[in-house]
């Protein structure tokens, strides 16, 4: 409901906008019509009149872009809030409930495994806000060693089969060949982590995922992870690697999430020389997600 | 006993509430949409006393089920429990028809009270609107008397009530059951153990140090200097004992 009046408010100060530039230009060419024949005067009415036009035009996209951005702040700040809040007042109650009531020991040993959980899951939200930070700093220098990608996959998947209680098989790793790639191995680990942690979380309760990494044309090597879950709309390919940015509807708000993971997919990807991006067919034919990285060979040789 | 619907998509909180909620006493059911919830909500006769309902649900969020429920009639008592609390928020939800607001992370024993007094308000309505038909809230053991007088203090069993001179302390149904139980055995020593298991229904080798913290609360209320207690002694090693008339040391 509130972005929907928001959308509203924008739509009236666009037509204000188009509007006053519309009356100008009518103004501006009565005013030439009644003076053609004074030549100084004319030439300087055009540069003044397209002065004003084009400092309009800037000032209105200006206004929409900033209002944009506003409303994805306000977004983010909600769903930050959430995710901070919401495993805090688990493991409060939990907590609380130790405290103060007579528990069995089956059911404590539940209560303790259950604020393990909670107590990762606010972790991870803390560590990606953080994260944000870095990698939006394009000052800061990587700390570029030689990585075997594979074992940062493995090493991943075996982090998400414990964080979310998966089975082996939930998550499949093919390598389609061994590669090594130059880069910053916790900025690499992150990118690769939330793509996995992504895949997962949106799958819902039938989680096929595969992971390939293989070596393209001995230029890039490719982290492929393969979903079956809900797919993604053609329009929104490009826009879920914006900064706050979630998918609208019922997907985003059954999904927790800050909009955060897949903008640190794609400028780790870009800080490193390399590309992010998703395929998919569309809603409800599984998503496909690419992290392409230089090859280490490849990157050394260019360094000399 | 009264019946609670938690609204919450949050496994761990919903586990979490049922959990607390059951054992102060209260049958509970969970939905974790706002759809499911408003399924719940659209009979007649829903067997709902009171909801407690989270803002961020997938699909509908709470503030939509709540202007939904209430525009259909339904003015079931409800308390949004939500983790946004910037003053916007509180006032959409009262303007959307919630009858509390609490936000996360918040404290057990808050939101048990509050509720509890949700359900309070609820009874005396009914009680107001229609004095013949109204249930009198059940007590958890019927067959036992209602009311305890002991000093200048009095219990009010099935109004869950204790009255100090002229102070009302409302209690928890546990509060008011251990109390019973202690009341019961007046003058005798109880085992800690026997207690969890009368009282709680826990027949396992469990901790006993919840029994403290009860007997701490209920000391607050009922002695008058409760760091040295006349009426709720502790027996070293064994338990309680629950002394109605003291003799006067003094």
């Amino acid at each position: 409901m509130v972005s929907a009046g928001r959308r509203k408010s924008i739509a009236f100060f666009i037509a204000l906008g188009a509007g006053l530039i519309l009356v100008t230009l009518l103004l501006y060419v009565g005013w030439v019509l009644l003076n053609w024949h004074h030549g100084i005067l004319v030439f300087l009415g055009v540069v003044l009149a397209a002065m004003i036009i084009s400092g309009v035009v800037l000032n209105t996209i200006f206004l929409v872009r900033e209002i944009r951005r506003n409303a994805q702040h306000d977004a983010f700040i909600n769903a930050v809030t959430h995710e901070l809040k919401t495993p805090v007042a688990s493991i409060r109650l939990y907590l609380e409930t130790l405290q103060t009531r007579a528990v069995d020991e089956v059911k404590r040993q539940e209560f303790y495994r259950i604020m393990l959980d909670d107590s990762d899951r606010l972790l991870a939200t803390i560590e990606q806000v953080l994260r944000t930070g870095r990698v939006g700093h394009t000052s800061r220098t990587l700390n570029r060693s030689p990585i075997d990608l594979g074992e940062v996959v493995e090493e991943c998947l075996s982090r998400a089969r414990k964080l979310h209680h998966l089975d082996a098989d939930a998550l499949e790793h093919r390598a389609v060949s061994p590669v090594t790639v130059l880069g910053d191995a916790e900025e690499v680990r992150a990118a690769v982590s939330n793509l996995v942690d992504n895949a997962v979380k949106y799958s819902g309760s039938d989680i096929k995922i595969a992971v390939e990494t293989a070596n393209l044309d001995g230029k890039f090597a490719s982290v492929r992870v393969i979903d079956q879950g809900p797919g993604i709309a053609k329009t929104e390919l490009k826009q879920i690697f914006k900064r706050f940015y979630r998918v609208p509807g019922p997907l985003g708000t059954r999904v927790k999430g800050t909009g955060l993971g897949l903008y640190i997919v794609q400028s780790v990807a870009q800080r490193h020389g390399g590309r992010a991006w998703a395929e998919s067919e569309g809603p409800g034919r599984g998503s496909t997600f690419v992290l392409q990285l230089p090859l280490a060979k490849q990157l050394q040789v260019n360094a000399k | 006993m009264s019946r609670v619907l938690v609204v919450e998509d949050e496994q761990h909180l919903a586990d979490g509430l049922r959990f607390n909620l059951e054992a102060e006493g209260y049958q509970v059911k969970v939905a974790d949409t706002g759809e499911a919830a408003l399924e719940i909500m659209k009979s007649d006769q829903p067997d709902v006393d009171v909801v407690v309902l989270d803002v961020m649900l997938p699909g509908k969020d709470g503030f939509t089920v709540m202007s939904e429920m209430r525009a259909t009639g339904q003015f079931v008592p409800t308390l949004m429990l939500t983790a946004r609390g910037h003053p916007e928020d509180v006032l959409k939800g009262f303007a959307a028809g919630a009858d509390d607001y609490l936000t996360k992370p918040f404290e057990l024993s808050i939101l048990i009270a509050r509720l509890r007094g949700l359900l309070r308000r609820r009874e005396w309505l009914r009680a107001s609107v229609n004095p013949i038909a109204a249930v009198p809230p059940e007590p958890s053991r019927p067959e036992k008397s209602d009311r305890f007088a002991f000093g200048d203090k009095s219990v009010e069993f099935d109004l869950l009530e204790l009255h100090v001179r002229d102070q009302v302390f409302p209690l928890t149904l546990m509060e008011a059951n251990v109390l019973r139980y202690l009341i019961e055995h007046e003058g005798k020593p109880v085992l800690r153990k026997r207690m969890l298991e009368e009282v709680w229904g826990l027949h396992e080798d469990t901790d006993t140090r919840a029994i403290d913290n009860f007997v701490v609360r209920l000391r607050r209320y009922i002695e008058d200097n409760p760091v040295k207690p006349r009426h709720l002694l502790t027996v070293r090693g064994v338990g309680y004992r629950f002394v109605a008339h003291p003799v006067d040391a003094e």
